[in-house]
């Protein structure tokens, strides 16, 4: 909404003029790039924030307001979350060093400041570092007991740490101070990790609605919804919600993304490709990539998949230079990919450690199975069932390992749970479920 | 008005904790480099923001009373496909205090439904209940009401007056109601607040300046009562505030019943916004006004005084502590002069005396009460009343003998009034949509 765009945009003049630069008849000056004056840029970019942003002028506003002013914390904030930003828009993590400098740079002048506090929770969220998002998502409670987003904070960080009923208890109290689309969203999650999927259709339809008029929030529940409804065995319905959020915001990666397992999930694998190929295009995201190639393995086309697999590994370095902590993601892409087994074991107990989630546990399972310790596997698949969570790739690894385990009934009945879930849940591994549901 | 953040502590606000509030063009984020799921955490919630507020004595009607409460700020209205309507999932609510307890003696709730649709995202037209509570007592004082649609264009939407018209009803208790999209009444000069060049320009006494929220709408609810049923027969004072409500959910589900929880509120304007600070704005919103004593201090220490010292230093000093000049403006109601005071109870709420007759609309002066006008802001607020300007000059100590001639330099609405109900604007159609003050029409 409009606050919302002066805000970013605004703190920045605000910031050295601290609030409410009463009065004033600046108005004749022509429209100025970023590198103007600086508060005439930064009005000239609120005038802009109206009918679309753009977070490179803000970015620049502030540096020119922190030139003028090093210590104006606000400017700091701002800035801090604006890298943030920019980091989503674009998938470059180099942003994240930067937020954080300038985030502990705020911190350091206002210790108790909670934009800064907070700020730097999301970004270690956004890092996959949870101890530390926690540790920052309690600071910030401590400045301010009443702030619903810090306990998304705390929330997201207890997610990934698998201390459930914790997880819970913050998404509750976030809820429960301000229902809007943040907390129906978390709300909503839970409910898919406990397995009530429809009570989570439902909290997402309330954040959906939270949304209206925020497009990028709006055409996010919309995915949301759809991924629901996809691994519901409703992949119809899931589209709909696809072309929903794609007509809410036109281009909007997430959506992109969002639409192509649904086409997928349809067997439209030419269509998907199409969408999963523009998603990439916005943001090479490694699960991104990694999908576009599987679809373009499945399709027949080991050249192109070939090259977008071994782009992988160099978006994961990219990732893990700028603090991102992914190796669960990568031990998952190398299980699947049959990539050096050992050292994707070797990953899966390291990022178990820092992230012992179901997913967590999942990966784990998965790269112990593959590396032949069934046995062992067992034990971390179990555990990622133990939600009740209903995601048919988890059970699919559960079916496998029985199998492993010589337990074929055991494996037919986890295997045709998951494709009663979603017959088509995974594009490498649909397929051999459906063998060894027979 | 809420909308217009101004300033740094508006910047504090929406980026609340901090995390993705940028635009509306890439809002919230979703995907980030990972396998976890990053919702939005700080994503805005518009179609349950209070706006701007608005109470007085109806000029061409002085036996009523006019209330218009706005929502969803900076309705762009070439925004299709994302077009705006009241939330189905939220209730919005006008209160009224009529013996200054901070207590609702009237309550008016308004529940929205979206009618079913040929068109993908097509309707905008909805339909609505509202409800009386008087001590306890619910009475549906008017069910299957319409809003207009909003203006779309002259192809969806022709002839916009008379839709609009069709949208007034009459309520089961006499009451007037129009609800649904309107021009946004609310101006301001949103690039000089922010400009430091301003200053070099002097105070913004002289006009000059752009409104920035011209060209963009609002959604409206407007209600027009007798003043009899407003009046207490003493002080003739009534003290408004508008909230919205959404359902509370848990991650176990399905046990208690539904509660509802308040997300948004608004009494006198720019409150939240400026006086607030950012650690307490989800708190402020969720309270009662009957509460607000907890809130004193940022009230009678505001940080705006701070501001216009660093801002202007020349024409201070600011008195920056102990105001309790602005704590009976805004949560008791002016005693002297004997204006609209409601007794010791602190509660922001926005107090009309209802016995202080219109001023005829040649005469009203913008900057109302310390303009002269008895009729305007701070007692009620009308359409035109600037309280940008005033509430710079109150806080620089207007009331204190400290008069200044602050302001923004924006000294009206872009487009006129109406002069009858609702009074608040058409909105620009979609169709037209220039959000530039020499080109546009209204609808």
């Amino acid at each position: 909404m409009i606050r919302t765009r002066l805000l970013i945009a605004g703190t920045a003049a605000v910031a050295a003029a601290a609030v409410l630069a009463l009065g004033g008849v600046f108005r004749n000056a022509p429209a100025a790039s970023a590198g103007d004056a600086l508060p005439t840029a930064v009005a000239a970019e609120l005038e802009k924030g109206f009918a679309a942003g753009d977070t490179q002028a803000e970015i620049a506003g502030l540096q020119g307001e922190l030139r003028l002013d090093p210590q104006n914390v606000k400017a700091l904030d701002t800035l801090g979350l604006a890298y943030q930003q920019r980091a989503r828009e674009t998938a470059d993590p180099t942003y994240y060093g930067k937020a954080d400098g300038i985030l502990h740079e705020a911190l350091r002048l206002a210790p108790d400041d909670l934009i800064a506090t907070a700020g730097l929770g999301q970004l270690a969220l956004s890092r996959h570092q949870f101890r530390r998002a926690l540790a920052y998502g309690l600071r910030a409670r401590r400045i301010s007991p009443t702030t619903a987003g810090v306990y998304g904070v705390i929330g997201d960080a207890e997610i990934e740490l698998g201390r459930y009923p914790r997880a819970f208890a913050a998404f509750d109290r976030m809820n429960a101070i301000k229902p809007d689309v943040s907390s129906y969203a978390r709300v909503s999650y839970a409910r898919e990790l406990i397995g009530h999927v429809d009570a989570a259709i439902h909290a997402m339809e309330l954040a959906s609605s939270a949304a209206v008029g925020e497009r990028e929030a709006a055409s996010w529940t919309h995915v949301q919804i759809g991924l629901l409804e996809l691994n519901s065995g409703r992949p119809h319905v899931a589209l709909t919600q696809m072309r929903e959020a794609l007509a809410l915001f036109p281009g909007y990666y997430f959506a992109l993304d969002g639409t192509a397992q649904a086409e997928a999930g349809l067997g439209h694998l030419r269509v998907a490709r199409t969408f999963e190929q523009q998603a990439v295009a916005h943001v090479p995201l490694p699960q991104y990539v990694g999908f576009l190639g599987d679809l373009d393995h499945a399709l027949g086309s080991q050249v192109e998949a070939k090259r977008q697999y071994e782009l992988i590994p160099i978006i994961q370095r990219l990732l893990a230079a700028n603090g991102v902590r992914n190796d669960l993601d990568i031990a998952l892409f190398d299980v699947d990919h049959g990539i050096d087994l050992p050292h994707a074991l070797v990953l899966a107990r390291r990022g178990h450690a820092e992230r012992p989630s179901v997913f967590g546990d999942d990966v784990l399972g998965w790269a112990l199975a593959r590396n032949g310790d069934c046995t062992a596997a067992l034990h971390w698949s179990t555990r990622s069932l133990r939600l009740g969570t209903r995601d048919p790739l988890k059970l699919f690894h559960r079916g496998y390992i029985e199998a492993c385990l010589g337990h074929p009934d055991a494996a037919r009945i986890f295997y045709r749970r998951a494709l009663a879930l979603n017959p088509r849940f995974s594009l490498l591994w649909a397929p051999i479920a459906r063998k060894g549901a027979r | 008005m809420k909308k217009l953040a101004l300033g740094l502590l508006v910047a504090t606000a929406a980026a609340v904790l901090g995390i993705v509030v940028a635009t509306r063009d890439h809002g919230p984020a979703a995907a980030s480099a990972s396998s976890h799921r990053e919702a939005p955490l700080i994503a805005q919630d518009p179609t349950a923001d209070n706006t701007d507020l608005y109470a007085f004595v109806s000029p061409d009607k002085p036996s009523t009373a006019t209330i218009i409460s706005n929502w969803i700020p900076g309705e762009d209205p070439a925004a299709g496909p994302n077009y705006y309507t009241f939330s189905p999932t939220a209730r919005y609510y006008i209160y009224a205090d009529t013996n200054g307890d901070g207590q609702p003696d009237i309550t008016w709730q308004f529940r929205f439904s979206d009618l079913p649709s040929p068109l993908f995202l097509g309707n905008t037209q909805q339909k609505y209940t509202v409800t009386k509570i008087v001590h306890g007592k619910s009475t549906v004082i008017g069910s299957g009401l319409l809003t207009p649609p909003d203006n779309i264009g002259p192809r969806s939407t022709p002839n916009y007056s008379a839709l609009a018209a069709k949208g007034i009803h009459t309520l089961s208790d006499g009451s007037t109601i129009f609800a649904g999209q309107r021009d946004d009444p609310f101006f301001a000069d949103v690039g000089a607040i922010f400009d430091l060049v301003a200053i070099r320009h002097g105070t913004g006494a002289t006009g000059g300046g752009k409104d920035f929220l011209a060209g963009y709408a609002v959604h409206s609810i407007a209600l027009q009562v007798p003043k009899s049923m407003l009046d207490n027969g003493t002080n003739h004072v009534v003290g408004f505030w508008t909230a919205t409500d959404r359902q509370q959910v848990t991650v176990e589900h399905g046990k208690a019943r539904t509660h509802w929880v308040q997300v948004s509120r608004l009494g006198n304007p720019l409150i939240n916004e400026v006086l607030i600070p950012t650690s307490k704005k989800d708190y402020w919103n969720s309270q009662p006004p009957a509460r607000d004593k907890q809130f004193e201090q940022y009230y009678s220490s505001p940080i705006l005084a701070a501001v216009l010292q660093k801002l202007y230093p020349q024409f201070g000093p600011y008195k920056q502590t102990g105001r309790t000049d602005l704590v009976s403006v805004l949560l008791t109601g002016l005693a002297s002069p004997k204006l609209n005071y409601t007794g010791a109870t602190l509660a922001d709420e926005l107090r009309l005396n209802l016995s202080i007759p219109p001023t005829p609309a040649a005469n009203e002066n913008r900057l109302g009460v310390i303009g002269g006008d008895l009729a305007g802001y701070p007692n009620g607020r009308r359409l035109g009343d600037d309280v940008v300007d005033i509430d710079e000059r109150v806080v620089a100590g207007e009331l204190l003998g400290h008069k200044l001639p602050l302001g923004d330099g924006v000294d009206g609405n872009d487009v006129p009034f109406l002069t009858s109900f609702p009074y608040v604007a058409a909105p620009f159609s979609g169709f037209d949509n220039t959000k530039s003050p020499t080109t546009k029409t209204t609808g």
